[in-house]
């Protein structure tokens, strides 16, 4: 086996090119960004136009590159990341250098300086990347020309005598000028329309969360009624679950709301009703709701057998009320927290359940008097049930909830 | 016959609400936005409009204003998916006379706006415990006391209906008769419509999320 090669001659990518793609060549190459290789040519260009030779010789040298050759990524070159900045700049100094030692007429001041305005200009008209086509192709050539001008500017003022230098320079002030008028209205609309761009953008973005999630939740459940259409209990309990799904999501991102009611922890009563009556809907499929005043946090040790027996409730009704919905109402006082679960089934009598019947006695009962709460049960043949729980709160929550309550 | 306008700016919905209402009502006119419920209420003349929260150009407190300055005197019952206290007083505050979701059975429905045309206020579990979590705030300052506080038996009537009681349920458990019932529920709803309190406001806008 060959393994890849460890040296091809560098690649031009037009993609990626400013100029000629030599800087990007170089740089991937050696491995560190282009950028400092091209501020290397420039620093060249400026100081003594060594940075255009090099420029232009690496750009024939490299671009009869085989391309045909097979896909070469390059080692970066040097041991370390800091290695080869070090390099860079040390190969940097010495051209810098050797240009001092070489006074021509070719790589005078005046062309120097002025190529590598020029340079800089293009460079900073290239690199503004994020416009599209067409308006970037304005931009571009807007500033590159600017920066011709006033590089043109400078050569003649360095080339010639001070008082050529005088006239020229002023009009080459004024025609920036001019630029400046007829290009200045252009840049700004360009600036504003990519302004818009990037907020149509953040809108497409949100349009395309929305339409995930519309795409997670609705959708999917819409498809699922279509496939459960025969069986109308399924189907309204898949409708309902996916409303309340649906309220959650939209609700959870708005703003919260003032600090008195924040039923965002996890004992906050309303929650955990919501929870509660899910599961049961969700168990059951029979719709419940839930009506919660003055909400407040319920200390753990209330909540846990409260919501035991609530459960016991909604899952009783569930099971033998044959009623079509099942409503909870809550209501926190200051004091001691009720909770009423009603059907409007078939009813029963509460003195002809077997002894031996778990569910009310334990389930119920039981556990609302280790709270030292009541548990009531109201129930008429024919017309329905309902329990009612009440508990008193600890002293310690009662001023906490007084606050809620404000 | 009763005539009754449809507002929704849902098509489908306006064709589910009218498939369960055509049977017992004269369905006179259909709006999908504000500026259209608007005209058509005040062209038509409804006994009845049975109108969303939500509409494109604003909500049904704008329409009840629309039509109110055109002097038409229609009787609105809210109906909505929107469980948001603040939509829900809202509504009722400019003077919706009942407020019911959109899950409501069809026969209870046509019931509610046969309540509501006889000039009665029809209240679902969760609006009753909206007005009993409104009034149950503590109050500052100058309070009325015939408009800013519910009286125990009104309490006890809103407590019941929370709690998915139905007017003649609560008759019978509070041995009172309906028309009892009737006339707390109506008094609970000119109280929410009538009191000053900023607590009301304030109240509905700390509760966006029911």
């Amino acid at each position: 086996m060959l393994g890849k090669p460890r040296w091809q001659r560098p690649r031009l990518d037009p993609d990626e090119a400013l100029l000629g793609g030599v800087g990007h060549a170089l740089a991937t190459e050696i491995g560190v960004p282009a950028l400092v290789v091209r501020i290397c040519f420039v620093l060249l260009a400026i100081g003594g136009g060594w940075g255009l030779f090099v420029y232009a010789a690496g750009w024939l040298y490299l671009r009869v590159a085989p391309v045909e050759a097979e896909p070469y990524v390059p080692d970066p070159k040097g041991p370390s990341e800091t290695a080869r900045y070090l390099a860079i700049g040390m190969v940097t100094t010495g051209l810098l250098m050797l240009a001092r030692t070489i006074p021509s007429q070719l790589f005078s001041d005046a062309i120097v300086f002025s190529a590598g305005l020029f340079a800089i200009g293009v460079l900073i008209a290239w690199s503004r990347g994020s416009l599209s086509r067409t308006e970037s192709m304005i931009t571009r050539l807007a500033v590159a020309s600017v920066f011709a001008v006033v590089a043109l500017g400078l050569f003649l003022a360095l080339a010639f005598s001070t008082l050529a230098a005088a006239v020229v320079s002023g009009i080459a002030l004024a025609v920036l000028g001019v630029f400046g008028v007829l290009l200045g209205p252009t840049i700004v609309r360009l600036a504003s329309d990519l302004g818009q761009e990037r907020l149509n953008r953040a809108r497409a973005d949100e349009r395309a969360v929305m339409a995930a999630h519309l795409h997670d939740s609705v959708l999917q459940t819409l498809a699922l009624v279509q496939r459960h259409s025969d069986n109308p209990a399924r189907t309204a309990q898949l409708a309902r679950r996916q409303e309340r799904e649906l309220r959650q999501w939209l609700y959870a991102s708005a703003p919260s709301t003032s600090a008195r009611s924040t039923p965002s922890s996890p004992q906050s009563l309303r929650q955990l009703l919501e929870q509660l009556a899910d599961k049961v809907e969700e168990r059951h499929e029979i719709p419940v709701e839930v009506v919660v005043v003055g909400d407040s946090n319920l200390p753990f040790a209330v909540a846990q057998p409260l919501l035991g027996a609530c459960r016991e409730a909604l899952t009783n009704a569930a099971k033998h009320s044959g009623a079509k919905q099942i409503d909870v109402f809550a209501e926190a006082h200051t004091d001691r927290v009720e909770v009423f679960v009603r059907d409007t089934g078939c009813g029963f009598l509460p003195d002809e359940v077997a002894h031996d019947r778990h569910g009310i006695v334990d389930s119920i009962a039981g556990r609302m008097e280790r709270i030292s709460g009541t548990a009531t049960i109201h129930s008429t043949l024919g017309e329905g049930t309902e329990v009612e729980l009440s508990a008193p709160l600890p002293s310690s929550e009662t001023s906490e909830n007084k606050d809620n309550h404000q | 016959m009763i005539r009754v306008a449809l507002v929704d700016d849902h098509a489908v919905v306006r064709a589910g609400v009218r498939a369960e209402l055509e049977e017992y009502f004269t369905i006179v006119g259909e709006a999908g936005n504000v500026a259209e419920a608007i005209d058509v209420i005040a062209s038509s003349r409804p006994d009845v409009v049975v109108c969303d929260v939500h509409l494109p150009g604003g909500n049904a407190p704008a329409v009840i204003r629309g039509v109110v300055d055109r002097g038409v005197t229609s009787t609105f019952l809210a109906l909505s998916v929107s469980d948001a206290a603040e939509d829900v007083i809202a509504v009722i505050r400019a003077g919706a006379r009942g407020y019911v979701t959109k899950t409501i059975e069809g026969a209870d429905l046509v019931d509610a706006v046969r309540r509501v045309h006889e000039g009665d206020a029809v209240f679902s579990p969760r609006l009753a415990g909206f007005v009993l979590d409104a009034f149950s705030a503590d109050l500052d300052g100058p309070v009325d006391p015939e408009l800013d506080r519910l009286t125990a038996r009104e309490q006890e009537v809103m407590r019941l209906l929370a709690r998915g009681y139905a007017y003649k349920e609560v008759a019978r458990r509070l041995s009172i008769s309906i028309k009892t019932v009737e006339t707390h529920a109506s008094s609970v709803l000119r109280k929410l419509q009538l009191s000053n309190r900023n607590e009301l406001t304030r109240w509905a806008a700390n509760r966006r999320i029911i």
